[in-house]
């Protein structure tokens, strides 16, 4: 049983333990299935892998937990999709998520988070809003060379939003923009 | 590790944020009945749930390793509630459907649905 973690276009190997399996015009980065119970430790772990290959290729980050029998089951999976796939690479390619959520503190009036949506929208290729108990959670998918100035957008827009505790995390796998359309 | 914060709110109080993480038990309250038609909303809330709560203990993980503290008992304890009903939910899902663990994902969509 074999995990899989990844789609690149990316011929360069990854490090052991991990390796490629050609699936059409794409890859797949797979690597062993990790045994024993799903634990916050585990999911780091696959995190930090994912950002080590990030950092160097465009990639598509697959669902936590996918595994396949062997090489063969996984490029079947993949092969059929290959065009799709290579098109979803060109769309996250050079780029990083970066999540934003604010809050309301206690005992402050709710603030604008649509203009502080909006003004960061502008600075990303794209962007999802998740639904989640905050006023606002939302990826931005932000040219890796543009990290800089969005993040800077981001502390000038909580000094403009006293009424919110705004929280930016990343560079993150584009894990919101892994899906093709 | 990397420090995944890239900018902090102006009181500093990221603890605010981690309050804002729910249950497994409150997202997956509407989980699948023995209704049908409500299987393939069930499935796809399910996953999506799962997502979300993956992304959010990766956050709290990075959040955590910044203040450089562990985590509190009750935080930990949180953690392992939230864990066995995962199990639970992915083994009434398998019993539902009389899958395997590994026909699960495939069901799920694995690389239908990315992560």
């Amino acid at each position: 049983m074999i995990e899989l973690l990844a789609i690149t276009d990316d011929p360069v190997a990854p490090p052991p333990p991990l390796r490629l399996v050609p699936a059409g015009p794409v890859a797949v980065v797979v690597g062993p299935a990790p045994e024993g119970e799903v634990d916050a430790e585990a999911l780091w772990d696959r995190e930090s892998l994912l950002e080590d290959l990030v950092d160097e290729r465009a990639l598509l980050p697959i669902r936590y937990g996918t595994r396949v029998e062997d090489d063969a089951a996984a490029a079947a999976a993949v092969v059929p999709r290959g065009a799709e796939l290579a098109a979803a690479l060109e769309r996250v390619r050079g780029a990083v998520e970066v999540s934003v959520r604010a809050i309301t503190p206690e005992g402050e009036e709710a603030g604008d988070v649509g203009a502080v949506h909006a003004r960061l929208s502008g600075l990303a290729r794209e962007h999802a809003r998740h639904d989640g108990p905050e006023p606002l959670r939302a990826a931005y998918l932000v040219d890796r060379a543009g990290v800089d100035v969005f993040v800077a957008a981001v502390r000038e827009l909580q000094q403009e939003h006293r009424g919110l505790s705004i929280l930016c995390t990343g560079p993150w796998p584009p894990y919101s923009f892994a899906e093709p359309r | 590790m990397k420090d995944k914060v890239l900018a902090a709110p102006l009181n500093g109080d990221l603890d605010a944020f981690e309050r804002k993480i729910p249950h497994l038990s409150n997202a997956l309250s509407r989980r699948i009945d023995a209704d049908p038609e409500s299987v393939q909303q069930g499935l796809a809330q399910l996953v999506l749930t799962i997502v979300e709560l993956l992304r959010q203990l990766m956050e709290r993980q990075a959040l955590r390793r910044i203040d450089g503290g562990g985590l509190t008992d009750e935080q930990v304890e949180n953690l392992g509630r939230t864990f066995m009903e995962l199990d639970r939910a992915m083994e009434e899902l398998r019993d539902h459907f009389g899958l395997e663990p590994e026909d699960l994902n495939l069901d799920l969509g694995p690389l239908g649905r990315l992560l």
